[in-house]
Formats: structure tokens, sequence, C-alpha cells
């Protein structure tokens, strides 16, 4: 079969699966918008800003595990893609990001749109090409998904000059259908030996916890590690990464661990022989100060990343390998050794847990302090939204307090529903991601839990939203400021609250959704949440946003003391700490 | 802090160079000196060919000595932080040599 570039191009995409490909056309890529044009298995969402395309491959990726997919043209449509590529590199993402580029004879001359995108992307991506003949897209694309969906998962750049892509120019195409890249070979299998260490230091220890964070989900192991603690019964805390791996509402869960983990969790961490971090990579939101981290556990690292394990905690077992086949194989262990497991021997461990939940676990009763006397709390808007979706919804989120919030009340049971920018940290994240989720499961519940500052980042996406019909639910808790940023002026800054406000200057996000052909809710007192919350969650063909003015006061707790704190140390609420 | 040198094979690519020192700077290392030639003659390096069951044509990969001063403790994370990168083939120091997918404990560069 002989065809001209762009056509190569999207007939590569066709032959890996994609569904849906998020981007927005202009002059480098037009060609490759024609064979869009012209082919019928794939959508095309355009998007309102490069952004949010990113965010929505991100989101889409998240949702299902398989890799999502942006196009975007040269320059500026390249340079506004880099925030949502940047995201999903720190959370080890799979990603396919294609940027057209100017022409190959104009590359250098500082032509009309013309950027070095593979050098503004090379610190944030996995891997990045430069398509420089048309013989070569099928080889490089297919190495593309190779390498964003392999090993540690991330993004990969294909950056492709106009006239690779020209429409005259035909040549042989076929789709290879293995690839070996002789320089890349993550590991997968872990070694024996070290599985059996880890059986050992089980069996050994008295005060265990299972850290499991993002790389769990991403290597499917979910079923894995809660058929690990179906043997062993030990407590369990997730990352802001990992929240569903393992069921919340299970006995055996600590919460979130970390910055604004709970108290539970992180002296759990703190004052245990054995930690096994579990797809996670001790950042400095789970590990305070890395000299104070857990002084008595023995640490052991479960990483398909070598350059993970070791980098701020010292593993004294490293297990490399995918997640999935590591646990399989200590599982594998565990089930003949059940005999040697004396799991009495954790009930003290267990009855420490209890009474340290018991004494500064998250507030639960919130629902009590409901009366229009009092501001609607940010946590009970979120324990509301939980209890109207069943815990089932899949949530998206911005960041800052709104995102904390969520992550602290809405009880995850399964992997791949809470879907975050954990590690940069991306406001704007949430609506996008949320437009990408549902495109994946138009039959499912898809919430969007932002905040007045976040949503405005991406905000233009709803008229996306509109286009292509998708009734997301979006829960504005809306506190009129930057929270985050006023809690660390408020603790650290004696409360002068620099550029944090924009009370006066809102829009009336009602009637702006509206004028978008979507449904608004406005919720400001207590007696109208529950209610407000349920009316949106019984309109099923429309976008609901619901906009809840929250109280501006209020601070995400625990919250960790720093510097110099250790995991022990932690704020319990305003002014008080262990 | 002391001296080290690096010795790292890769793919004699356009760009490749520019990720190696590109990560150098993104992670807070220095490079002291750098020197970069395609390999002509691999007979040196078969043993990396025996390991990962494969075969160089001449000016296929290239040679990157690297000098760099670092603590003792940064200097594993550095050459795991190189051998992550996509085409990177082998990478050592004057202790520890680490190939595509494998960690070894001795220098063979």
């Amino acid at each position: 079969m002989k065809l001209a570039g762009n056509d190569m191009l999207i007939q590569s995409l066709i032959n890996e699966g994609v569904e849906y490909i998020f981007g927005y056309p202009g002059g480098a890529a037009l060609h490759i918008y024609d064979s869009i044009f012209k082919q019928k298995e794939m959508q095309h969402i355009l998007v309102r800003h490069e952004q949010g395309a990113t965010h929505a491959a991100d989101g889409y990726a998240r949702a299902t595990g398989k890799p999502g997919v942006v196009m975007v043209t040269s320059g500026p449509g390249a340079t506004n893609a880099i925030t949502g590529i940047a995201t999903a590199f720190m959370d080890s993402i799979p990603m396919i990001v294609i940027s057209g580029q100017v022409q190959s004879h104009l590359i250098g001359t500082d032509a009309f749109q013309e950027t070095d995108m593979i050098g503004i992307s090379r610190p944030i991506v996995k891997h990045s090409f430069t398509v420089d003949h048309q013989k070569n897209i099928p080889q490089i694309v297919k190495e593309a998904f190779h390498i964003a969906t392999s090993g540690r998962q991330g993004p990969v750049v294909i950056d492709i000059p106009k006239d690779i892509t020209n429409p005259d120019d035909l040549f042989d195409y076929e789709y290879p259908s293995e690839i070996n890249i002789r320089s890349y070979n993550p590991p997968i299998e872990p070694e024996l030996s070290q599985a059996e260490r880890v059986v050992n230091a089980i069996m050994d220890s008295k005060k265990p916890v299972i850290y499991a964070g993002g790389g769990t989900i991403s290597s499917n192991a979910s079923d894995e590690l809660r058929e690990l603690n179906s043997y062993i019964d030990v407590p369990v805390t997730n990352t802001l990464m990992g929240l569903g791996v393992y069921p919340a509402t299970d006995e055996r869960f600590l919460g979130m661990l970390g910055m604004h983990g709970t108290y539970q969790a992180n002296m759990a961490m703190h004052n245990a022989d054995l930690i096994l971090a579990i797809g996670a990579r001790f950042d400095d939101r789970i590990t305070n100060t890395p000299e104070k981290f857990a002084p008595k556990a023995k640490i052991v690292h479960f990483d398909v990343d070598h350059s993970s394990v070791s980098k701020i905690i010292e593993a004294d077992i490293a297990v490399f390998g995918q997640v999935k086949n590591s646990l399989q194989l200590i599982n594998s262990i565990i089930k003949e050794r059940l005999d040697e497991l004396d799991k009495d021997k954790f009930d003290n461990w267990h009855k420490q847990i209890a009474e340290w939940k018991k004494l500064h676990g998250l507030n639960h009763q919130m629902y009590k302090e409901e009366s229009d006397a009092n501001p609607i709390l940010p946590q009970a808007a979120v324990q509301h939204i939980y209890h109207a979706s069943h815990g089932k919804a899949f949530v998206t989120s911005d960041v800052g307090q709104h995102q904390m919030f969520a992550a602290q009340y809405y009880h995850f049971d399964e992997p791949r529903k809470w879907i975050n920018s954990g590690g940069l940290g991306t406001m704007g994240f949430g609506l996008p991601s949320a437009m990408g989720v549902k495109l994946a499961y138009p039959d499912e519940e898809v919430i969007c839990i932002t905040g007045e500052g976040s949503i405005q980042m991406c905000i233009q996406e709803l008229s996306t939203c509109s286009q292509y019909k998708l009734p997301i639910k979006i829960f504005n808790i809306n506190n009129l400021s930057l929270g985050m940023v006023k809690q660390w002026q408020d603790m650290n800054y004696e409360g002068r609250h620099s550029s944090i406000s924009y009370e006066d200057s809102l829009p009336d996000f009602k009637s702006l959704v509206e004028s978008y052909g979507h449904i608004g809710i406005k919720i400001t007192k207590n007696s109208d949440l529950k209610a407000g919350i349920e009316k949106a969650f019984a309109i099923k063909d429309k976008l609901v946003f619901v906009d809840i003015y929250v109280d501006p006061n209020e601070h995400v707790y625990p919250m960790l003391v720093a510097p110099n704190g250790s995991l022990k140390d932690m704020w319990l609420s305003k002014g008080s700490k262990t | 802090m002391i001296e080290r040198q690096l010795t790292l094979i890769m793919e004699n690519k356009p760009g490749a160079l520019a990720r190696v020192v590109g990560l150098f700077h993104q992670r807070g290392y220095n490079i002291d000196s750098l020197h970069v030639d395609p390999i002509e003659d691999f007979t040196r390096y078969k043993f990396i060919e025996d390991e990962l069951n494969i075969k160089f044509a001449s000016h296929e990969v290239s040679r990157l000595i690297i000098k760099t001063t670092v603590e003792d403790s940064l200097m594993r994370q550095i050459l795991r932080q190189i051998n992550k990168l996509i085409e990177v083939i082998a990478v050592s120091d004057d202790e520890s040599t680490y190939l595509k997918g494998i960690l070894r404990d001795e220098n063979l560069l």
C-alpha cells in the first residue's frame, strides 16, 4: 500500500487502536487534519485551547489505561501543550503528542509559527522524535506508543515538519506488528531472591504498613495488592496518586498520607517497623524531612524505574519490575508459607492505629453543624457529593484546598476513578480531564470538583462540552479566594493576604454556564446544599455547574509541620498541633 | 566531593547528546568536561554486544566521556537517570556499570 505522509500518520494511529484525538488545527498541521477529515475510525475532539487537549487526553489515559493522543500545530499550538505534557510526565501518564512543524527547509530560519518543540519539551517527555522522512512514520509511531505505554509510562512527542505530511508524495506503508528498541528494555519480571527477602521481612515484622501509589494503578495491580492484603491483613495507606487502588471503605485503610494525609496514616508510617512502598516514589509531600522519615522502618521498594529507588529514601530491599508481576510473585510465595505467618502479632498494631483514628481521625460528623447560621463547610459539600453519587463516580479535580478535601472525603473504592494532577499540581486540569473521562465512559457519572480559581484557568472548555454534549457535573467549591495560598499566608505570613482575592470581579458562574447552554445551580446556604447537589445528579443529559459558596476561612487539616518536621508533626486544626 | 569520570555508550542519533547534557542541567549536576566520538572499532565493547545480544555497525553508536564533580551519594542516582534515557545503551563510572535494563556492580567500560 502506498500512502502520503499525512495518511500514513493517521493510518498508524488507527492501527494503534486510537479512538479519540484531542487537538486544535493550524497551518503546519493542515495536511494531517485533511487526513483526519477523510477517515471514520477515530473521532477528533476540537478543544478551545491546546492545554485543554493535553489534559483531556490525560484524563482519558488515566481513566482507561490507554494512551491519550493529542494533535497540535507548530509554534503557539506546541507551546500551549507544554503544561499538559509536563502534567502527564510528572504523573507518569501515557500520552502521544503529535506537533506539526514548519517545513524542513525552513527549520532554523525563525519561520512563521516556528518553535523548537523537541528542545522545549525535552525535560518533560519520556522521549521525543523528529520525523525526517515519510518512510519512517510507521516505525516512529510504533516506537512512540511502545515507549509511552511500557516501563514507567509517560508522554512522547512526535514533531513532524509540514513537507513530510505533503499529500502528493506517496511511499510504501506497512505498520510493524512488533517492535524491539535495542537500547530500551524496562524491567518486567522481579528477581525471585528479592521477592523472598520481602516475604521474610513481612514474616519478621510487627508494625508493617503498605504504602501504595500511582505506579500500582499504572501497572493495573490493584487486584494483586488486595490479594496480598487478604493474606497478610496489614494497614494500607495510599498516596494522592494512589487513591482507589485499595478500597477506602476497607477496615484496614488508613486514608491518604503526607502533607494533608490523615493523622493515623502519618503516625502509622512514622512508627512502622516495615514499609512496603509499592509504585510510590517518596516525594517531598510524603516524606516531610527525609532524614526524619520513618526512623524505625525497614524500607521495601517496588518500582519499575531504577532511578526512583533510593533517590530520596534509601531502600533496604528493592524489587525492580512491573509492580503487577512483582506482587504476583510475592503472593505466590506467601500463599505457600501462610502457616508461618502469625497474624495475631499485628493485633497491638491494629489497636494502636484504631486509637489514633479515634483521637484525630477525619471528622465525618460535619452534617451536625449544618444550620444556616453557619457557612457551608467545603468538607460537608464533598461528603454530600460522595453520598449523592454513591461513591461510584469518576472524580476529576483541580489544585488547591478543594482538591485536598476531595481526596480526604470522597472515598474511592476502585482505581482509575480519582483523576488529579498530583506531581505538577496543575490548576485548570479538572474540567478538560473530565471531558476525556466522559468520552471514554459516556454511561458513567463523571464529576469535576474544582474551585473558582482553578476552573477559570481552562473555563473555555465549557464550549467544548457543549459541542460534544458531555453531561459532566461540575462542583465549584467557591471560597472567593485562592484558598490554599491564603491558608499558607495565614499560617506563615501573619495573615498578609497578598494577591489571593478577586471577590468583586468573579463572574456569575450560573449565568456564564447558561450562556454556553449548560445548567447552573447556585448554593449559598446549608439548607440548600443537599437538595441542590441531588438536583444536579438528577439531571442526566446536561452539563450541570453547581456553584457552592463555602466558608472562605476554612483550612485543610491535618497539615504537616514544615520545615524540619517529621511525619508525626502535624497541624490538626487552627493553632493546634501534635 | 571528588571528580568522577563517566563513560556512556549511546545511539549516534541527532538530539541524543542534548538529552544527556540536558539531564545534567535539569537534575542540578555540573559537567566539568565532555568528549564525544562515534565508535569505529567496537572490539573493546564486545561484551555489550554479547550481553544484549545485538551487533553494532561502525559509527552507529557514540562514546561519551563526561567528568563531573559530585557527592558520592549522588553518583548512583546520576547513573540511573542517564541509564533511563531511551538512547543510552550502557553507562559506567569507576565502580559500577548499567546496561539497558540490567544493574551491575562492576566497572566494565
